[in-house]
């Protein structure tokens, strides 16, 4: 049942923003997204960028038929603000198995849950995230936020390169 | 001795509720209270910006409704700039707007209610034989329902059961005696849900067409910002309307042929939640779904107007600008009112928080102090509900022969009268009437636009005001829709080219409202009023009743983290 005309990229690797841009530090992971998809040297058909806001189950589709994904976003693990995390596919998982499905929520946690319904092959993930100071109605990073993106942003850089480097098919690279 | 069940946070809705229910001696809700625990003031934000960007800032509001915030606020600025769109921005304005109800009532029904009707573990004990046999007699228009294919559902539910990350399924009462399904019927359920969360994500791509990327899809005051070329590349084409002709199609196989015989059969088991969780019995729809452009309200699908008292024999007119019917009351609300009113209509409104709640961790909240960060709003005075069930009733009291049909056919299948609708289950109920409407005139929609555009006009966007230099010094404007939730509106005043004030009444503001300066209860609180609980410590009831209005506690934050909350509590006193 699946209709595509390149509505949706099929390129192997996604890298996924989420976070709210209203409410500042949650916003953190859409800041390494922009930065990231700016100076990006990838073909669209390799790597595709989504800022997927707070959707939930919306965001399935993009999820289908990818080899990587990286996701960024605000993580609070109740480390010091500003802390760079680095999640692999298992640790993730492990989260997602903690936690109550409230929507303040991980509903990436969720939608990453609901998607192991349907990989017959599931896709390497990796999350990359930093740790708010403050979630409140405003916009902008707090500075220990801020002063986090360029350590956060060389991982993000370091984790796709590896991704295309062991994804994507040598002819598109 | 009286017990007091506290439900914080409420699960699988989108954003923070809590949720507090004082029971009798013989565990019947005789209070509640409902308190939005998050402060948002996102209104703030927009002061001072161009009015022509507002609405990006609002597609960022909701964790599910992009669509309907950013329609809403285009619509204020036009309607403060008095600009008029053309015939082709409303009518793909309404496509996206019914793809809206269509996706989101679909995914409330499988992924956000069922589970409170619906026993996943007891799936897992189905007959697949039995299964088939009951899907091929509920829904005998649909295709998958063989043996191997719940032979095959069940391997995959025991899979993720067996995995112990239950995902999407924890956090609910399995087992809990208020479950009434047989093994066969919650296997079937769970397999329809699994199609429906296949379809969900393939009918979006509606909105990407139209909007030029989704899940943030763009808007423009005056029209709409998709260039259409029949002939062309690149832009809104022959070959993408014939991809959105036949997504329109699927959606309305799932609907008439998934949706709404599962409805049906769910319902039946549970014939006694008729009885509990009506409510107020006073419902508010501004309407919506223009069809001779957004100022002629006496030609949209949807029809405005108010219930009072249940009473069907008579729809009282709405009026949004009207600085008397509408008011948001604070006296059960965590703000101040500089004049120290006691309720402001939203174009003289004020966002300015006064917490004087309990420092967190707390027990309990206290109904006769503020408990909420939502304001309470009121109409003429009166506490309403907005949503499906407030748009049905609106259309069948107005004697509109589509609504009719629809609400007739169902009520004759269940075997009740139109009393039954004043309920949780009436209320569910009406979300899939609605969506068969929706899916129907969503059709009739698409076809008027392929119509019009063959007809040579491929116009979508009036720029006349698109200056700020032509704008009057200090004009206001409200943009109401009909959101998958209910009644959704903003208010806007534009000074000296930029906004001066923005004021916006989401339609869970409505229903999860605190009490008003009278004492009156919102939405939720009353609908809870009356429900025996049959385990206070698993409060499935609660659930069924709050879930039925599908609450979005609006703009959820995207933390990832794992604090396990605790999810139910219960104080005996």
């Amino acid at each position: 049942m699946t209709v595509t005309i390149g509505l949706v990229s099929d390129a192997p690797v996604l890298v996924l923003g989420l976070g709210n841009l209203l409410l500042l530090d949650d916003a953190a992971g859409l800041r390494l997204l922009e930065d990231l998809s700016r100076d990006s040297k990838y073909a669209e058909e390799d790597v595709e960028f989504v800022d997927g806001g707070t959707q939930g189950l919306a965001l399935l589709g993009y999820l289908n038929d990818r080899k990587a994904i990286i996701i960024l976003d605000a993580v609070g693990l109740g480390a010091a603000p500003g802390t760079v995390h680095l999640l692999d596919s298992d640790e993730v998982a492990a989260l997602g198995g903690r936690r109550a499905t409230t929507s303040h929520e991980g509903n990436a946690l969720e939608l990453l849950a609901t998607a192991r319904l349907f990989w017959e092959d599931p896709p390497r993930i990796t999350l990359v995230g930093i740790e708010p100071g403050q979630i409140a109605t405003g916009i902008g990073l707090t500075p220990a936020v801020e002063a986090a993106i360029p350590q956060a942003l060389a991982m993000a850089r370091k984790v796709l390169a590896e991704m295309v480097q062991a994804y994507v098919p040598c002819h598109t690279r | 001795m009286s017990t007091r069940v506290v439900v914080d946070p409420v699960t699988r809705i989108e954003g923070h509720l809590r949720v507090e229910a004082m029971l009798n001696g013989s565990n019947v809700i005789e209070n509640a209270m409902s308190s939005g625990t998050m402060w948002r003031g996102l209104e703030v934000i927009l002061k001072g910006r161009d009015p022509r960007e507002a609405w990006a800032f609002c597609e960022r509001i909701c964790g599910v409704c992009t669509t309907v915030h950013a329609l809403a606020s285009v619509r204020s600025v036009e309607n403060a700039l008095g600009i008029t769109v053309p015939k082709n921005a409303d009518l793909i304005r309404n496509i996206m707007f019914l793809t809206q109800m269509v996706q989101d009532h679909v995914v409330h029904f499988y992924h956000l209610h069922a589970l409170d009707w619906v026993d996943i573990v007891s799936a897992l004990k189905a007959d697949p034989v039995a299964t088939s046999a009951l899907a091929q007699k509920v829904s005998p228009h649909w295709g998958l329902a063989s043996e191997g294919y719940y032979r095959d559902t069940a391997a995959t539910i025991k899979k993720f059961v067996d995995s112990g990350q239950l995902g999407i399924f924890q956090n609910a009462y399995w087992g809990h005696p208020a479950y009434k399904l047989p093994p066969e019927a919650n296997l079937m359920a769970v397999a329809h849900y699994l199609e429906a969360l296949k379809w969900q994500k393939e009918v979006v791509k509606i909105h990407t067409v139209f909007g030029g990327k989704n899940p943030h899809p763009n808007y423009i005051v005056g029209g709409m910002a998709s260039a259409i070329n029949l002939e062309g590349d690149g832009v809104i084409n022959i070959e993408r309307l014939n991809l959105v002709g036949s997504l329109i199609n699927q959606a309305a196989d799932i609907i008439e042929n998934l949706y709404i015989p599962d409805l049906l059969a769910i319902a039946s088991f549970y014939p006694e939640w008729t009885k509990y969780g009506g409510g107020l019995g006073n419902y508010l729809v501004y309407g919506d779904i223009p069809q001779n452009g957004i100022s002629d309200v006496s030609k949209f699908r949807f029809p405005r107007g108010a219930i009072l008292n249940k009473n069907l024999n008579e729809v009282l007119p709405v009026d949004p600008a009207d600085l008397g019917q509408i008011q948001e009351e604070i006296a059960h609300s965590w703000y101040k009112y500089p004049g120290g009113q006691t309720g402001l209509h939203p174009w003289e409104g004020v966002t300015e928080a006064n917490y004087t709640g309990p420092q967190a961790p707390y027990k309990q909240l206290d109904e006769n102090a503020a408990y909420s960060w939502l304001k309470a709003p009121r109409w003429k005075g009166n506490a309403m509900e907005v949503g499906p069930l407030s748009r049905m009733l609106v259309g069948y009291a107005s004697g509109k022969t589509e609504f009719k049909e629809v609400v007739g056919a169902a009520l004759g299948k269940l075997k009740v009268g139109p009393e039954a609708l004043f309920s949780t289950l009436g209320r569910t109920a009406a979300r899939g009437l609605e969506a068969q409407l929706c899916v129907h005139w969503l059709k009739q929609e698409f076809d008027n636009l392929i119509a019009n555009l063959k007809a040579g006009d491929t116009n979508t966007a009036n720029t006349v005001n698109w200056k700020p230099e032509t704008w009057k010094a200090e004009s206001k404007g409200l943009g109401f829709t009909e959101a998958p939730r209910g009644a959704l509106c903003h208010w806007i005043h534009i000074k000296d080219q930029k906004i001066e004030n923005y004021q916006i009444v989401v339609p869970s503001t409505w229903n999860a409202s605190p009490r008003d300066s009278k004492g009156q209860h919102g939405a939720y609180e009353s609908a809870l009023i009356g429900t025996p609980m049959a385990d206070p410590k698993r409060p499935v009831e609660i659930l069924r009743t709050i879930h039925s209005f599908d609450p979005c506690l609006a703009c959820a934050s995207h933390v990832i983290g794992p604090d396990g909350e605790r999810l139910a509590e219960v104080i005996v006193r």
